[in-house]
């Protein structure tokens, strides 16, 4: 029987390396259990062992830059989120401020505010017209002052149905009646232009000589001309200058008016005294921010 | 050199299949690599080298699951001595020939390894050969031939050259 196997095996050696590693296979698969987990354990940890330990480790890279992904998101979002809640606590801050200017005013002085928002700034270097986004339909008319707690912005130079331009400060054609909050000295403050156009500064004109105006002065609406409010700050003298005639005296605004976002339109006279807590319900229902609910990170 | 080419793809076969397959599977099915290893060595080394290939590869995936170590080596011998029989009577160049070999020989490996895995629940080996062996025999038919087709392409002469009839 071996000779007769033998022979075979040695005509054909393929079916001679077929026989032994049968006969190997199912000697492994008659061994008792305990010695083939012996066997497999081995070999799985010979063979496989370095490439468990790389694709565990790869796997653990992913996962590290998937996290890594998702916090870089997250982290923009957040700062987006952020950028947003600064923007809305500035603007809270802003209607803090207009909400105390509202009742800082006399009594008898008292006079309707609308709260408007600039929307458009026409002109180039210089401020010639500040676009508002009120207008006939909201009582809006030529020649209503325009204010901000801080001071005069101008008056309303054209209205439409739902747009009013305001003639600033800063336009060429300005001229405000003023007088020094100290000493009660009047004057007209008038924007100074440059070769280019650019304004230069602000001049208090028809000071007589020898007033009493200094530098450091603050400089309010005087009341005359009708248009402005007497008490409404302006602006503060920057240097005095003796003359022969009147004094030469330099200021500046209250207001920079290229930064300004909202503003108060006087629209009337008021007999009676103001409800408080409906102007204020217009500010907030005009100008605090109302967005798409923030997602939780 | 061939031998050792030869011995190399058989080793990394066994730890593709073995480590990496989850992430070869096409719709359930995956590749048998250690079959297209032993139908590729019985055409291309010879007969003994895949058998024995076969074998040590078998040995080795069998180490995962002990209860079955020595089944897988035993299927894949078959498989290494059937082919080695079956191409002595076939047109070896043709693809389509060898992707009918592949086929085969992939339904044979399944057929032996899973009849001794399901021995006691003869049912599920029924439905495990129809749901994952035939589509995985398909996929390691046109991945074998494929990857051969491309192997001749890249310039394998030696591959192409005597061996094929």
């Amino acid at each position: 029987m071996f000779a007769l196997l033998a022979r075979l095996f040695a005509r054909n050696r393929d079916l001679a390396a077929f026989a032994v590693c049968a006969a190997l296979s199912l000697v492994l698969l008659s061994l008792p259990p305990s010695v083939r987990n012996g066997i497999g354990s081995g070999v799985s940890t010979v063979v496989f062992g370095p490439f468990r330990l790389l694709a565990t480790h790869t796997a653990s890279l992913q996962g590290t830059r998937e996290e890594n992904e998702r916090l870089r998101e997250l982290a923009v979002r957040l700062a987006e989120e952020r950028s947003t809640l600064l923007s809305y606590r500035s603007e809270n801050e802003r209607l803090r401020e207009l909400l105390s200017f509202l009742v800082s005013f006399p009594e008898e002085e008292r006079f309707r505010m609308l709260p408007a928002r600039v929307v458009g700034m026409p002109g180039s270097r210089v401020v010639e017209r500040l676009e508002l986004d009120r207008g006939i339909v909201d009582g809006v008319k030529e020649g209503m002052p325009v204010v901000l707690p801080e001071g005069v912005v101008g008056k309303i130079a054209t209205v439409m149905r739902r747009r009013a331009l305001v003639e600033p400060l800063t336009s060429a054609s300005s001229a405000i009646s003023v007088v020094v909050e100290r000493s009660r000295v009047r004057g007209v403050v008038r924007p100074r232009f440059g070769s280019s156009s650019d304004v230069l500064g602000w001049h208090v004109d028809y000071v007589p000589a020898r007033s009493d105006v200094r530098a450091g002065d603050r400089i309010v609406t005087s009341g005359l001309g009708g248009v402005y409010p007497p008490g409404l700050s302006v602006g503060t003298v920057t240097r005095v200058a003796p003359g022969p005639l009147t004094m030469t005296v330099e200021a500046e605004l209250a207001i920079d008016l290229s930064t300004i976002e909202q503003v108060f339109i006087l629209t009337e006279r008021t007999a009676t005294p103001h409800d408080w807590s409906s102007i204020e319900e217009e500010v907030f229902r005009r100008f605090v921010p109302i967005g798409p609910p923030m997602e939780a990170p | 050199m061939r031998t050792g080419i030869f011995a190399g793809l058989a080793f990394a076969a066994v730890v593709l299949d073995t480590a990496f397959a989850p992430e070869i599977e096409l719709f359930g099915a995956r590749p048998d690599l250690m079959v297209l290893v032993v139908v590729y060595g019985s055409l291309l080394v010879g007969g003994r080298a895949a058998i024995v290939a076969g074998f040590l590869m078998g040995v080795a995936s069998d180490a995962d699951i002990p209860t079955y170590l020595g089944l897988n080596a035993l299927a894949l011998s078959v498989t290494g001595l059937a082919t080695e029989r079956v191409w002595n009577h076939l047109v070896r160049a043709s693809l389509l020939v060898q992707c009918a070999v592949i086929f085969a020989a992939t339904m044979l490996h399944d057929v032996i390894y899973y009849l001794g895995y399901y021995r006691n629940h003869l049912d599920l080996f029924g439905r495990f050969i129809i749901r994952y062996s035939i589509p995985g025999a398909i996929y390691t038919a046109v991945l074998g031939v494929l990857i051969f087709a491309v192997a001749k392409l890249l310039g394998a002469r030696e591959v192409s050259g005597g061996t094929l009839g």
